[in-house]
C-alpha cells in the first residue's frame, strides 16, 4: 500500500463514505448482531409460563398507559439492585415479554419483583391516586382503569398472535380466556399482572448459572 | 455464544485493530510526495487554500498510542475477544457475589451481636435503629408511612402506638414480619340498614365516643354477634386480630360513615408475608425498629 492508494480514497467521496460507513458498523456487527441472533435461541425454562389471559390483558394495559417509561423490570447485577429488588433479572425470565420492558431509566422503582410486596388493596389505592398511600409519591393516577371493563375477544386475539409468534397457548386456554377475565376491570388485570410479577420465576441457582454461562 | 458467533466477533476485532493499528505504525513514516512550497498540491476553493505536509503532532501520537495500549489490555484482562474469558476470569455475577460477600464480612460482627439480643433488646441499640429504619422505610413504609403512623384507607395499623391487633411483644411482631397477616372482617349487611347504624353507634359507645344512645341501646343484643370476635367488652382478640373496639383507636377510619361501612361491607386486611423477600436476620432488626417505634416515647420518658 502507498500513498497513493489513500490519495485515491480521499479524492472520491464516494468511496470514502462507504469505507467509513463499512468501518462504523463493524462495532454493531460485533456487538449487536450475536446476541440479537441468540435471543431467538432462548427457551423457557420449567417454572416460566406465559401468562395467563387475565394478567396477559394486565401486561397490554401496563405497556398501553405507559408504566415502562418511569418503571424498569430488569434487576442489573449490584448489590446495591439485589439488595433492595431480588434476585438479577435473567434473559430467560422474559421470554414470554413482548416487547420486553428492561431497562435503566428509573424515574419510579424497577418492578421485576414486585410482586406480592403490596397486597391487592393497596395496589388499587396506589393506582387510583398513588399519594393514598405515599405521600411523596408522583406518579400520576389511573383512576379510568377501575370502570372500564376487559375486552374478552382482544385478549383471544392477541393470545392467538402470539401463539403465531411461538407463546405455547393451547385452544383450550384461548377458549378459556372470556371466562377468566369475565367481570374484570382493567385494573383488576393491571393489579393481577404486577401481583405476578417475579412471583415464581425466579430463577433457580440452576437457571442462573447457565444464564451466565451464556453471556457474552 | 456459539463457536461460529465467537469467530465472527475476533475476526471484526482482528479486522478492526488490525487496519487501525497498520495505518497508525505506517502513517507516520508514509512518504507523502511534497512540492517545493512545502504541500501536497491538494488544492480547494482554486488554489486558496492548499494542503500542506506537517507531521503528525506529539500528543495525537501519544493519545492513540494510549488508546491502543488500553483496548489490547482490556481484552486481555477482561471478556471481549469471542468467547475468551479474559485471565482475570471477570463477570457481572462474580463481581457481584463478591460484593455480597464483602458486605456480609463487614455487617457479620453486627449481626452476630443482634442475635444474642431479643427483639425488646434490640430496640434501644443505635445501629440496629438505623439498619432498621432503612428497611422499614424501603419495605413497609409503603402502607404504614415512614413514621410509622399507619394508613387507614388500606387499613394499616399506626405502629407507634401501643394498641396491637395480634401482640406487641418482639415474638408476635416478628411472627407478623414474617408470615404476613389476613384480617377478616366479614360483611353483616344482611342484618339490615338499621341494625347496622344501631350497631355503629353501639360500637362508637364502646370507647365513649358521641353516639346515639338509644340506638345503641337497640344494637345491644345484637353486639353477641360480633363479641365472638371482638369479645364481650368489646376488648378485641389478638388471637385473631380482632381491634379493641373500646380505645378510640381505628383500623378503618372511626367517623359514622366509616364504622357503618366497615360493618356493613366487611373489611379485609392484608399484610404479605415478608419471609421470602427479606433474611432472618433483617426481619430480627426490622422488628426490633417496629418495637421502638411504640416504644420511643416510654425510652425518652424514663
Amino acid at each position: 500500500m502507498a500513498f497513493k492508494h489513500f490519495e485515491a480514497i480521499e479524492k472520491h467521496a464516494g468511496l470514502l463514505g462507504v469505507l467509513i460507513a463499512i468501518f462504523v458498523s463493524i462495532g454493531g456487527l460485533a456487538e449487536i448482531t450475536p446476541l440479537f441472533m441468540q435471543a431467538h435461541a432462548v427457551k423457557a425454562p420449567p417454572g416460566v409460563h406465559p401468562y395467563d389471559p387475565l394478567r396477559l390483558a394486565g401486561r397490554d394495559i401496563y405497556v398501553r398507559e405507559g408504566c415502562y417509561l418511569c418503571h424498569s423490570q430488569m434487576i442489573r447485577a449490584l448489590r446495591f439492585e439485589t439488595e433492595r429488588y431480588g434476585h438479577y433479572s435473567t434473559a430467560v425470565e422474559s421470554v414470554y415479554d413482548r416487547p420486553f420492558q428492561w431497562g435503566s431509566k428509573r424515574t419510579g422503582p424497577d418492578l421485576a419483583r414486585v410482586g406480592g410486596k403490596y397486597s391487592d388493596p393497596w395496589h388499587r389505592l396506589h393506582l387510583m391516586n398513588p399519594r393514598q398511600v405515599v405521600p411523596q409519591s408522583n406518579m400520576p393516577g389511573y383512576p379510568w382503569l377501575a370502570g372500564k371493563k376487559l375486552d374478552a375477544a382482544q385478549i383471544q386475539a392477541s393470545m392467538r398472535t402470539l401463539r403465531r409468534l411461538g407463546d405455547p397457548y393451547t385452544d383450550a386456554d384461548i377458549a378459556g380466556a372470556p371466562a377468566a377475565v369475565d367481570g374484570k376491570t382493567e385494573m383488576d388485570a393491571l393489579i393481577a399482572y404486577l401481583q405476578g410479577l417475579g412471583i415464581k420465576n425466579e430463577p433457580t441457582p440452576a437457571a442462573a448459572a447457565a444464564s451466565a454461562a451464556g453471556a457474552p | 455464544m456459539s463457536a461460529g458467533w465467537s469467530w465472527w466477533v475476533m475476526s471484526l476485532i482482528v479486522l478492526n485493530l488490525g487496519v487501525t493499528l497498520f495505518l497508525f505504525l505506517w502513517g507516520p513514516r508514509a512518504k507523502i510526495p511534497t512540492l517545493p512550497d512545502g504541500t501536497s498540491g491538494h488544492v480547494w476553493a482554486h488554489g486558496t487554500l492548499r494542503e500542506g505536509v506537517r507531521k503528525l503532532p506529539r500528543w495525537w501520537l501519544l493519545m492513540s498510542a494510549g488508546m491502543f495500549v488500553a483496548g489490547f489490555t482490556y481484552l486481555a484482562l477482561y471478556p471481549g475477544f469471542g468467547n475468551r474469558k479474559g485471565t482475570l476470569g471477570w463477570t457481572s455475577q462474580g463481581e457481584l457475589a463478591h460484593d455480597a460477600a464483602a458486605n456480609d464480612a463487614k455487617l457479620d460482627a453486627l449481626t452476630r451481636r443482634f442475635d444474642m439480643y431479643t427483639v425488646e433488646q434490640l430496640a434501644g441499640d443505635p445501629e440496629a435503629q438505623q439498619l432498621g429504619q432503612r428497611l422499614f422505610e424501603d419495605n413497609c413504609a409503603a402502607c404504614h408511612g415512614r413514621a410509622g403512623k399507619g394508613n387507614q384507607l388500606v387499613g394499616a395499623p399506626d405502629l407507634t402506638d401501643h394498641d396491637w391487633l395480634y401482640g406487641g411483644d418482639g415474638k408476635a411482631i416478628t411472627a407478623s414480619i414474617r408470615g404476613g397477616r389476613h384480617g377478616v372482617m366479614p360483611p353483616w349487611a344482611s342484618l339490615g340498614e338499621d341494625n347496622v347504624k344501631n350497631l355503629a353507634q353501639y360500637v362508637l359507645s364502646l370507647s365513649g365516643s358521641p353516639h346515639d344512645t338509644a340506638r345503641a341501646a337497640a344494637a345491644k343484643p345484637l353486639f353477641a354477634t360480633c363479641a365472638a370476635c371482638h369479645g364481650a367488652d368489646g376488648k378485641g382478640n389478638q388471637a385473631i386480630g380482632a381491634p379493641n373496639l373500646t380505645d378510640r383507636i381505628w383500623l378503618h377510619g372511626g367517623s359514622v360513615a366509616d364504622i357503618e361501612r366497615t360493618i356493613g361491607g366487611g373489611r379485609q386486611g392484608q399484610m404479605p408475608a415478608w419471609s421470602p423477600r427479606l433474611t432472618d436476620d433483617q426481619i430480627h432488626v426490622l422488628a426490633a425498629w417496629v418495637y421502638h417505634l411504640s416504644h420511643e416515647h416510654d425510652v425518652a420518658a424514663q
